[in-house]
């Protein structure tokens, strides 16, 4: 496995993966960032780790799932177009083993965009003089969150993008996905539960109040019950995929 | 007789639904079998159920002697195949590709500079796969079937869309393999001329049954000529040649023999003239292995 995982990377060279996932990386963090900025510098109430940390997950919501749509869907594309599937298996990788080293592959580089995230934002929040020390345990929760939605949602990309060779579809979802994190927080939390892209929020550890007029950041706990989803979802969406990959002839 | 210790690869009533029927293959070790037959034939179909891509209906699959349900593995780590066309990564050079390969393998960097260097790859290593014309990407597919020097070797089409200079260079390459490098080569094509030049045994496939297999010299022993001879008395000559043993037929004035040997043509026409029946032509008309290989796969089913 761990051959196959490595080859994983050994292939994505020239693919241009990484380059792509630090432009939607550094433009959905400048955006956060920059819009944070204005929001403390008009609320200086506001200067507190919670705004920023709440910013970027619901930034998460819009970027997440295009950048998750894109790395795999150029993971998988690759066997496509190169019709690399009936070599590999001939070469005795088989089609669950390599589904997975995708998987872990796709993961490996989205946890690292997560990270870099929390580390931008700790960044940010020194910079700007957010009271109290960094927030390990909130950033901690807030890679935690990303990616159990990010792994929930790369299982549902990855099946599409293997089941379907035109990545045009795979791309398209990813593009409703996007739309349905942004949009998440303005559907009743019950449809919210069915759309696995509104979890960015939902597992983020801030949440926004609406008191009266106003509103205040207000740290959120852990929901174990929507984490067991977002990992339910995964684990379905992940063994339908494989299955459906290796039950495929070639 | 086949000796079954000397067949590296046989199947039995091997059978996948709609597509292949039942067929029996056999490859011995060292030799060069040309698998061939009309698209849409099933080839690539069989081909594919010796490498397990493909699941069998029914049937058998034994390789090296041992079952390739059961072992598949280490069977599969001594096959190298190019199976329809050649598969590579586009944005890969050469190299990289070849390096995908290896890693997979577990073979040595010599490997690969040995295959790319058999087949004349070397010059364009550092170039992406994408970039290559149609022949190199062929060359690719080879080169990354031989990097682990197997003991069988399954190409499938090899010079399919080549120019006739790449498609020679390929034969070449191919028929040096069994003595320089101990493998046997399996190999597809719906061209004759193509197995006639490489093979030295022959399986024919036509509407997924195997329709002759054997080696060239007995598809060569077929094309035989069939005898004609044109007689002052045809229907006459036709009886005593009967009354004589002979099997003859009569079509157009003419007495239609099957292949004979020499001294039975010498026979017939001392026996026509003994009688008065002058024999005013003897013909021979040879079947080319091309109209052989047509009958086989347009009009007999099975042998």
């Amino acid at each position: 496995m761990m051959r196959t995982l490595k080859l994983e990377f050994y292939k994505i060279r020239r693919k241009k993966i990484i380059p792509m996932l630090l432009l939607l990386l550094a433009a959905e963090m400048l955006w956060a960032l920059l819009s944070n900025s204005m929001n403390v510098s008009r609320n200086p109430d506001q200067a507190v780790w919670e705004s920023i940390l709440f910013t970027a997950a619901s930034m998460n919501g819009l970027f997440m799932p295009l950048m998750t749509a894109i790395v795999v869907s150029r993971l998988c594309d690759m066997e496509h177009k190169g019709a690399t599937w009936k070599l590999l298996a001939a070469l005795n990788v088989g089609r669950g083993r390599l589904y997975a080293a995708k998987y872990a592959c796709a993961g490996i580089l989205l946890l690292a965009a997560a990270a870099a995230q929390a580390v931008l934002i700790a960044i940010y929040g020194l910079a700007k003089g957010f009271p109290g020390g960094i927030p390990v345990a909130w950033l901690l929760r807030f890679i935690g969150g990303t990616m159990l939605a990010t792994l929930a949602v790369a299982a549902l990309q990855q099946w599409v993008a293997m089941a379907v060779r035109n990545q045009a579809f795979a791309l398209c979802l990813g593009m409703l996905g996007s739309f349905a994190g942004l949009a998440a927080a303005l559907f009743p939390a019950g449809v919210r539960r069915l759309l696995i892209w509104s979890y960015y929020l939902d597992l983020a550890p801030v949440t926004y109040r609406y008191a009266d007029s106003a509103g205040v950041y207000a740290a959120q706990p852990w929901n174990a019950g929507l984490a067991g989803a977002a990992l339910a979802a995964a684990f379905l969406c992940y063994a339908a995929g494989s299955f459906h990959a290796a039950r495929n002839e070639i | 007789m086949r000796m079954s210790a000397a067949l590296v690869i046989e199947t039995r009533k091997l059978t996948k639904k709609n597509r292949v029927l039942e067929l029996d293959l056999e490859v011995k070790e060292g030799e060069i079998y040309g698998f061939l037959g009309p698209n849409g034939a099933g080839k690539t179909t069989t081909l594919k159920m010796l490498l397990g891509l493909v699941k069998p209906s029914a049937g058998t699959v034994r390789i090296f002697g041992e079952s390739l349900r059961k072992r598949r593995s280490a069977i599969l780590r001594q096959i190298g195949s190019l199976i329809e066309s050649p598969s590579y990564y586009g944005h890969l050079t050469g190299l990289e590709n070849m390096r995908v390969v290896q890693r997979l393998r577990g073979v040595p960097d010599r490997n690969v500079e040995e295959a790319l260097r058999i087949v004349r790859l070397e010059k364009h290593r550092d170039k992406k796969a994408e970039a290559y014309s149609l022949g190199m990407k062929q060359r690719l597919g080879i080169a990354m079937a031989l990097v682990a020097f197997p003991r069988l070797l399954i190409l499938d089409e090899p010079t399919n869309g080549l120019d006739p200079a790449g498609m020679e260079e390929i034969r070449e390459l191919i028929r040096a393999l069994p003595g320089r490098y101990g493998m046997t080569v399996l190999l597809s094509s719906h061209l004759l001329g193509e197995i006639e030049r490489i093979a030295t045994s022959v399986g024919i496939i036509n509407e997924g049954r195997m329709v002759f297999q054997g080696s060239l010299d007995s598809l060569r022993a077929r094309s035989r000529g069939e005898i004609r001879i044109a007689a002052g008395d045809c229907a006459a000559a036709q009886r005593l040649l009967a009354e004589h043993g002979f099997q003859v037929a009569s079509a157009g004035g003419r007495l239609l023999f099957g292949p004979l040997a020499d001294r039975e043509v010498a026979e017939i026409n001392r026996l026509l003239v003994s009688r008065g029946i002058p024999v005013t032509r003897i013909e021979e008309r040879r079947r080319s292995l091309e109209d052989i290989f047509l009958d086989l796969t347009g009009k007999e089913r099975s042998l």
